[in-house]
């Protein structure tokens, strides 16, 4: 099979001002919003705060989720629901102002506390006033020791195998009722056993993540050290590898596909969070890599062409190439597609700026590569082609 | 089958062999990282200023000691800082006879003479070696402290110069561990002089209102129900250092406290104490505050019991770091992550499912788009992710979510070579070359560039790996380790194919 029956001819690099005008147009507008407008939201991870992700046992409304947190006073926490069963909730909460360095971080942690404590409200209260657990939250320790009197040398066993159904994929962390522990083969006797002495609270918390502000200082300069040093060390490969020109032309397109995708990042909302900067460097990986494909082309070009002016010889090797750019990009936009779709919230954020890199890399290697390696050769002719 | 042939399929036949054999059974092998298990991971900082701190005021008293056995005149010893502090009010006259004095006993310490003071700085080289040496205990003291409270398999490690990350799988309660980690644990036995008292003002009318040189004021703890203030000796009688073994046992009235015995030298100070002082009170004091300040009955020589309406959990983590020893300097929470269990579940099932899906789309396209030779990219790919789950396996390494989506995007990027070396093939077809010679072709041409764009790749993810932390070292291992399989199976596997299954006398080739 083939996508093109015959070789095509597109003059990319006719466009090639058209181009440069709407990239710089593009990480103009980014820029503007990063620094002037609404600015990058950053996540947990490079800011600071408190990142909690809840399951409620029974569906539960987004706006009952923030009255309840508006109780308390802390009803400014950004919320988001997870998931497509309305049961999984993500809040951030508000940043701790005017606390001594030292203590900052615990009290982004009983911020946590609280914002907790706001969503259980008095669920759960009387239960545990009688003696009850809850076997919601229930750690497998404690849950092993409940059962053990009863069920002797069992207890361990049972107890796994209860939390085990209490995490798969119809419980998702929390039981709605008990028929859920049958319905997963947790023995009737255990069951009834479970009803007398738990109870089962209204959430589970599935993860409860704080960082103080040093720790946020930390990665930020680390993410910028690790894409400086790349970029670097790309630089000084390619230039090793071809010319001067095709390193100083990989850095350009390398700085391009960083500046453009933050920039239409920034415009989606989207945090920023510590797998971002791992999707940034993963396409300045995939864009160099497609950069390299092409100029290893455009050089064996070069040498079966003597006579041909370099921009013919570049529109020729991207046509040559242009089959196996659409396949290969092709390939990876899929299964980021897939990442996208399915890969649940965490790696949701990943993928999505991976899908705007994918599409990215392989226009900065039409319309800033080539044309850098280009003018370079014009400004700074070799030798050779002077004589 | 030629013999260059034979060589290269057994040696592909050993590495895959090997790979599975690493790899299997892959629950037990392949480690999953925290944000897949659930558990804890704690960032803290050591701070380091308490050794140079502890050093500095153990200095002034070693100075000034020297200085009075050696009849050397002076007025004070004072602390300006950690790491500085001054002796003034010498005599003019004994100026060299202290200079000589202090460079016979110290190394450590720069010092300078002003008309009557001497200034002490420590130098830097010491204050990094003191800073080092804190970091160093207190990580060896808290990997004590968990091994006594029975995690398995945490992972406590030094990050940067005065950081250390702890990370213990399948624990849930963050508080408890933390206060674990937190308590300095410097336990002391002093007497009791007075209080306790509500305020100082109370508490000091015995005394004339000011503090006796020999006594300080020391918080009792309102947990253990001594509230209040009480002034007891500076001088510790016995201390956590004593202490030879500690137990769980119970007070008179039954509740939970930590039983102890004492080594030979401390038995022998606590016998004398606690015989000249019957009927006084003597203090039990941990991370100084009061736990308890029982009367003495009777001379005690080698154990005892520490009392203190502690809970049983309470004497449980007493125990435990009492046995683990104190903490050299104070730490300081910078991280706090819990996961818990239900979560990681959640993110392997729709980490396993995307990846099916990404796995299914790759594969289906290239069969249709490429038919049999389609067939041995998927092959080479396959290939590719055994491999990568047998290096995985063999450095231990840590599977994290992020490292899915690695897994993930590397199938989709590795079968960029096959698709480079399928479509050179073709073109080589187009211009009229034969089979055997187009394949040949197109796995020589296309070999700079597969290689020169794995590499730079390999080279962004190393600088991530670098810097990165967690998670994200999970994603750099297992993109640089598909890369690398990438080179192999891509072009050396994926040749190997074609020239096992496609006779050189071949004029068709499916592509």
């Amino acid at each position: 099979m083939e996508i093109f029956k015959t070789l095509p001819q597109v003059k990319f690099l006719k466009y090639k001002y058209i181009a440069l005008i709407i990239t710089a147009v593009i990480v103009l507008a980014g820029m503007l919003n990063i620094f002037v407008g609404r600015g990058l939201k950053l996540g947990v991870d490079f800011g600071e705060g408190t990142l909690i992700r809840v399951i409620f046992k029974n569906p539960t409304l987004i706006a009952e989720v923030r009255k309840q947190l508006e109780d308390v006073g802390l009803g400014n926490s950004p919320i988001q629901e997870l998931g497509k069963n309305g049961r999984e909730f993500q809040i951030r909460a508000v940043e701790v102002k005017n606390i001594k360095d030292e203590n900052v971080l615990e009290s982004h942690a009983d911020l946590g506390n609280k914002i907790i404590a706001a969503l259980r409200g008095t669920d759960g209260q009387s239960e545990t006033a009688q003696g009850l657990k809850d076997l919601n939250s229930i750690d497998q320790k404690s849950l092993a020791s409940l059962l053990e009197p009863a069920f002797t040398e069992k207890g361990a066993g049972l107890a796994e195998q209860v939390l085990s159904a209490r995490k798969n994929e119809a419980n998702q962390g929390a039981f709605a009722d008990y028929a859920d522990l049958s319905r997963d083969g947790v023995p009737a006797e255990v069951v009834t056993f479970l009803k007398g002495k738990t109870f089962l609270g209204k959430l589970n918390i599935l993860s409860l993540e704080s960082v103080g502000p040093q720790v946020g200082k930390d990665l930020r300069k680390k993410a910028v050290l690790a894409t400086i040093w790349s970029l670097i060390g790309m630089l000084i490969y390619i230039a090793v590898r071809f010319k001067l020109a095709n390193g100083v032309a990989a850095i350009f397109t390398l700085t391009q596909d960083v500046l453009i995708t933050i920039s239409l990042y920034s415009f989606s909302g989207r945090e920023v969070n510590l797998p971002i900067i791992a999707a940034l460097l993963t396409i300045v990986g995939f864009s160099i890599n497609d950069t390299i494909v092409i100029f290893d082309r455009i050089r064996e070009n070069q040498k079966a062409f003597r006579k041909m002016p370099l921009e013919e010889i570049m529109n020729l090797s991207l046509n040559q190439m242009l089959g196996r750019t659409f396949i290969t990009s092709g390939t990876v936009f899929l299964t980021v597609m897939a990442l996208f779709i399915f890969g649940g919230p965490v790696i949701n954020d990943f993928a999505f700026c991976m899908l705007i890199g994918t599409i990215e890399g392989v226009y900065s290697t039409i319309y800033l590569a080539c044309p850098v390696v280009l003018f370079w050769q014009k400004w700074f002719p070799s030798k050779r082609a002077r004589r | 089958m030629k013999k260059g042939l034979r060589w290269k399929t057994l040696l592909t036949v050993a590495i895959l062999g090997l790979c599975v054999f690493l790899a299997l059974p892959i629950r037990e092998k392949i480690k999953l990282g925290l944000d897949l298990k659930g558990g804890i991971h704690l960032v803290l900082q050591v701070m380091t200023e308490d050794a140079l701190n502890g050093e500095t005021d153990q200095e002034i008293l070693r100075f000034t000691d020297l200085f009075k056995k050696n009849s050397i005149t002076y007025a004070t010893g004072a602390k300006e800082k950690p790491g500085k502090f001054a002796i003034t009010g010498l005599d003019a006259d004994q100026q060299a006879k202290t200079k000589d004095l202090i460079d016979q006993y110290t190394r450590d310490w720069d010092t300078s003479f002003m008309a009557d003071r001497v200034n002490f700085t420590l130098k830097p080289t010491a204050v990094l070696f003191l800073e080092d040496q804190a970091v160093v205990q207190t990580l060896e003291t808290i990997r004590n402290r968990i091994d006594q409270f029975g995690v398995s398999e945490p992972l406590i490690q030094r990050q940067g110069t005065k950081q250390i990350v702890v990370e213990l799988p399948g624990v849930d309660d963050p508080e408890h561990i933390k206060d674990l980690i937190k308590v300095t644990a410097v336990l002391n036995w002093k007497l009791v002089k007075g209080g306790p008292a509500e305020d100082e003002a109370t508490l000091l009318q015995p005394f004339g209102g000011t503090v006796p040189e020999d006594a300080e004021i020391v918080r009792g703890d309102p947990k253990r129900g001594h509230p209040g203030l009480y002034l007891v000796e500076k001088v510790a009688t016995i201390g956590g250092k004593d202490l030879r073994t500690v137990r769980r046992g119970t007070d008179e009235w039954n509740n939970p406290a930590v039983s102890f015995t004492l080594s030979p030298e401390g038995g022998r100070r606590f016998e004398q104490v606690t015989g000249a002082n019957i009927g006084r009170a003597l203090a039990i004091i941990l991370d100084n505050k009061i736990q308890s300040a029982p009367n003495i009955n009777t001379r005690i020589s080698d154990s005892g019991i520490i009392q203190g309406q502690f809970t049983n959990q309470e004497v449980e983590d007493l125990i435990i770091v009492l046995k683990a020893g104190a903490l050299p300097a104070g730490i300081k929470y910078l991280e706090q992550r819990v996961i818990g269990p239900a979560l990681g579940s959640d993110s392997i099932r729709t980490g396993l499912m995307a990846g099916l899906v990404a796995i299914l789309l790759v594969m289906s396209f290239m069969i249709i788009y490429y038919r049999i030779a389609g067939i041995n990219a998927i092959i080479a790919l396959i290939f590719n992710v055994v491999i990568l789950f047998g290096v995985l396996a063999y450095f231990k390494a840590n599977m994290t979510l992020p490292g899915i989506a690695g897994l993930i995007l590397a199938i989709g990027m590795s079968v960029d070579a096959n698709v480079l070396i399928f479509e050179r093939i073709k073109e080589e077809r187009a211009l009229g070359k034969n089979v055997p010679s187009a394949i040949s072709l197109g796995f020589s041409r296309d070999f700079t560039a597969i290689f020169d764009s794995n590499l730079t790749t390999i080279i962004s993810a190393v600088f991530l790996f670098q810097f990165g932390t967690g998670p994200i070292k999970g994603y750099a291992v297992t993109l640089i380790i598909s890369l690398l399989a990438n080179m192999f199976t891509a072009v050396f596997v994926s040749r190997l194919m074609f020239d096992l299954t496609i006779p050189k006398t071949a004029t068709k080739l499916s592509i």
